[in-house]
């Protein structure tokens, strides 16, 4: 593996003589995701294999091309799991992709996002400097939090190596509720559910149904199930499933699909757009063909801020545009992990 | 430095210059670093801290933050050429928001301040610092602040949702939004935790919890350090998360159990605190769960807490350990490092041979469940040296937490105390990097200068020192 770490090392101080940037692949099952960027690949992905898993200490240390898959299934049998619930859109993606995308499943206000759960990161900068941050335990503040900077970055600072991740216990038992309402009530109940002490795990409304998922032990599950009033969905662990790994029907649409992050207690104007409605409320997944400049408008009137997730035109602005005070600060940053901008460069925004 | 022109555009009574005026503000809580700043500035309006910081930033006065002046590492040590900044006119709670459950609050609110604001709604901000009663959340998110309750409810940065900053050239910038997600580079992570050398936080907006409707607190003692620190990875291992989870050595019993005698057992090794929250249902059966599996790691005794108050009591003598210390020495240097927790019995074998080599005692305690551990080295500075071989005492131990895979600081911060110690933590090209994103926010080096991230040559000269010494470090270990 010494030697992988080398090579990758290598490209990157061959792309600085040759002025060509670098465009960084795990197991590109995301390759949607962003502006789309020129480059020499490089694949990441058979840096792979877990390093350093110990369920006591609830957390595991794994290399960058590793198959998200086996990471699930190595935790799934000591009863633990990522919090995060990411998406796993194909048999390829790694959990490198995983931390560079940063993107949350439907337990992220539950259990935390990606960047709640990183402990630590091992990366190359754009100097081609092997470097370590953060470290395997969940209190460190030595240094500043570059592990979590990088979470979400989509390689634009420095190239993944390494992942050390909190794992947390598989709850007990779980069950899908579901109720039929409008929009306008499911908004008022998912938010008066947020603010009781229950152990929701999932809160999506989804085609004039409010689907509930609930944690913890089985009687406890019960009790809530009975005080709020839904009925059992039978058919719910395959809704999140398919909500999270991008196989819902609405995402079959040959309009552009948006992501959509707003404050729970705001309700964007999306006109008669198809949507989902995620995370209590949170999270709006869009059907739609506006324009992307009245979609960042929404999404700024309400404080929230629009991701467009698949289109079918990646050399726009595909994230939210910044204001000029974060934009210069994102510049400042991109120049001090990668001044020669060979790393995915223009992958999330034009000038970084 | 010609800090009367300060005056042109802060209150009266803003702007202190005497001796006798400044005194207070020359140390945070790790008095054993002092510095007079060269003056003290109380702003009381985010206009007037842009203005500081743009004035600052044309004339090259370098400024140091401070809140409550509660930090345990020097982070608001003070410049003797420069400005202290104090935010403490900054103690507003601009808006409670129930059903969003988030609060904006001005960063010199103090940390309980906001648990009891949002009290009546059944919530509270989970982050609780031992001491949340005088500490502000300015400097929380700085430090990144844990606190007992870290394991189930995360640190100061899985608490928050934005920030106002205003950056030393005077520009006030947003951080961060009330959604969950937010665009861009996760700057919310990089403030938080940065020590006042990328910003000076102006306002904050924290995430509120649903107060759970059951809790219980439980006390399990034994006769054997390590089979107290097994019990605590086995828990864990079980998919038991508990609300907090707490360890403390026969010392730290001894000293707490005469100060509130909270009902500890004085002959044991060593002590569990473990809290549980939720239903009460879950409550119930977690509580025999952990039950059951402390008596198979070996504890002799494990007490439920009959009620509430029993709960408290447990709790008062945790919380009581460190002025408890105080008490039994004239002295204590508190640490805080953090290592795996499956190495729990080890290190704490090693700070014993450690605290027979400096002769100095100490008493252990920690955040077990997180793996944070606060050894108190007790200490009298009225005897000359004795300071010296404490610090150096605190340094090995650091240098023994990243040895065991962990790091020099759970929850304190670098600040000026642990600058050294990051020499060892981390490589060159590391700091370098550091280095580079500090350039990124304060090309000037004018933010809280000197703290957090050492220079290679302050390195450099410490590694020179080390070599010096011409010994080993943990010989008497064994090192795997």
């Amino acid at each position: 593996m010494k030697e992988k770490v080398e090579l990758i090392k290598e490209h990157v101080f061959d792309a600085i003589e040759q002025k060509k940037p670098l465009k960084i692949v795990g197991g590109n099952s995301k390759a949607f995701l962003g502006r789309a960027t020129k480059g020499s690949l490089l694949d990441v992905s058979d840096y792979s294999g877990i390093i350093s898993y110990e369920p006591t200490e609830l957390f595991i240390t794994a290399r960058a091309g590793t198959l998200l898959s086996d990471i699930n299934n190595t935790l799934f049998k000591y009863g633990q799991m990522l919090g995060f619930d990411p998406p796993n859109y194909n048999t390829r993606t790694t959990i490198g992709g995983v931390v560079a995308t940063g993107l949350s499943g439907s337990r992220r206000p539950y259990s935390g996002s990606v960047r709640d759960s990183i402990l630590g990161i091992r990366c190359i900068n754009g100097l081609g400097k092997d470097m370590s941050f953060g470290g395997q335990v969940i209190k460190n503040v030595a240094g500043y939090d570059l592990s979590r900077l990088m979470t979400g970055a989509f390689g634009t600072l420095g190239i993944i190596l390494e992942v050390s991740i909190k794992v947390v216990p598989i709850p007990e038992a779980e069950m899908t509720c579901s109720r039929s309402m409008t929009k306008g009530n499911a908004i008022v109940k998912m938010l008066e559910l947020s603010g009781q002490a229950i152990s929701l795990s999932g809160s999506c409304y989804y085609g004039g149904v409010l689907y509930v998922r609930l944690s913890g032990n089985e009687n406890s599950i019960m009790a809530t199930k009975k005080k709020i009033g839904f009925d059992t969905d039978e058919q719910g662990v395959n809704f999140w499933d398919q909500l999270r790994d991008f196989k819902a029907p609405i995402f079959n649409s040959e309009k552009n699909i948006w992501r959509i992050s707003v404050p729970i207690t705001t309700v964007p104007k999306i006109g008669d757009s198809q949507f989902v409605l995620d995370w209590g409320g949170g999270l709006y997944w869009l059907n739609s063909d506006r324009a992307p400049k009245e979609i960042f408008d929404m999404a700024e009137e309400v404080g929230g801020s629009a991701m467009l997730f698949r289109g079918y035109d990646q050399k726009q602005e595909v994230f939210q545009p910044l204001t000029n005070g974060l934009l210069s600060l994102h510049q400042g940053l991109k120049k001090a992990f990668d001044p020669h901008r060979i790393l995915n460069p223009g992958k999330i925004y034009a000038s970084l | 430095m010609n800090f009367n022109r300060f005056r042109e555009f802060l209150p009266s009574g803003g702007v202190l210059l005497s001796e006798e005026s400044k005194r207070v503000y020359e140390c945070d809580a790790l008095s054993a670093h002092r510095v007079m700043p060269g003056c003290v500035l109380l702003p009381d309006s985010v206009e007037q801290i842009q203005k500081i910081l743009s004035y600052s930033y044309l004339n090259n006065i370098p400024v140091v933050a401070r809140g409550a002046g509660t930090g345990l590492s020097g982070g608001a040590m003070p410049h003797a050429e420069g400005v202290l900044l104090s935010l403490a006119k900054f103690n507003k709670i601009l808006e409670i928001d129930s059903v969003q459950k988030t609060a904006r609050v001005q960063p010199g609110v103090r940390n309980l301040a906001i648990t009891e604001a949002v009290k009546s709604f059944g919530l509270y901000y989970a982050p609780d610092p031992s001491s949340q009663i005088a500490c502000t959340i300015g400097g929380n998110v700085a430090e990144n602040s844990g606190g007992v309750h870290c394991l189930k409810y995360g640190l100061t940065i899985h608490n928050i949702m934005q920030l106002k900053i205003v950056t030393i050239e005077g520009e006030l910038i947003t951080i961060g939004s009330h959604a969950y997600d937010s665009a861009g580079y996760d700057l919310l992570a990089l403030l938080t935790g940065s020590e006042g050398m990328l910003g000076v936080i102006v306002e904050v907006t924290v995430k509120l919890i649903s107060k759970a409707p059951h809790s219980r607190v439980l006390l399990a003692s034994f006769d054997d350090i390590e089979k107290a620190g097994n019990a605590v990875a086995g828990v864990i291992a079980n998919g038991i998360t508990p609300a907090g989870f707490e360890m403390m050595d026969k010392a730290g019993v001894r000293a707490v159990e005469d100060f509130v005698h909270a009902g500890y057992p004085i002959d044991a090794e060593a002590i569990l605190l473990c809290e549980l929250d939720g239903s009460e249902e879950e409550v119930e059966i977690g509580l025999k769960k952990i039950k059951i599996l402390l008596k198979q790691y070996g504890a002799i005794e494990v007490r439920v807490a009959c009620d509430e108050a029993e709960s408290e009591l447990f709790w008062a003598g945790r919380k009581a350990a460190f002025p408890a210390a105080g008490r039994v020495a004239p002295d204590y240097y508190c640490m805080d490092g953090t290592i795996p927790r499956k190495h729990i019995a080890k290190v704490l074998a090693g700070i014993q041979i450690l605290s027979e080599k400096y002769k100095l005692d100490v008493i252990n305690v920690f955040h077990a469940g997180d793996g944070n551990l606060h050894p108190l080295i007790l200490y009298d500075v009225a005897i000359p040296g004795e300071l010296k071989r404490t610090e150096d005492f605190g340094s090995e131990i650091l240098q023994l937490c990243i040895a065991m895979g962990g790091t020099i600081t759970g929850e304190h911060g670098v600040g000026i105390e642990k600058i050294n110690e990051m020499c060892i933590q981390f490589r060159d090209d590391e700091l370098e990097q550091f280095h580079a994103v500090k350039a990124v926010f304060d090309s000037k080096n004018l933010l809280n200068p000197g703290k957090a991230v050492p220079t290679l040559n302050r390195c450099a000269e410490f590694g020179a020192m080390h070599v010096h010494r011409g010994e080993e470090k943990f010989s008497e270990l064994e090192r795997y």
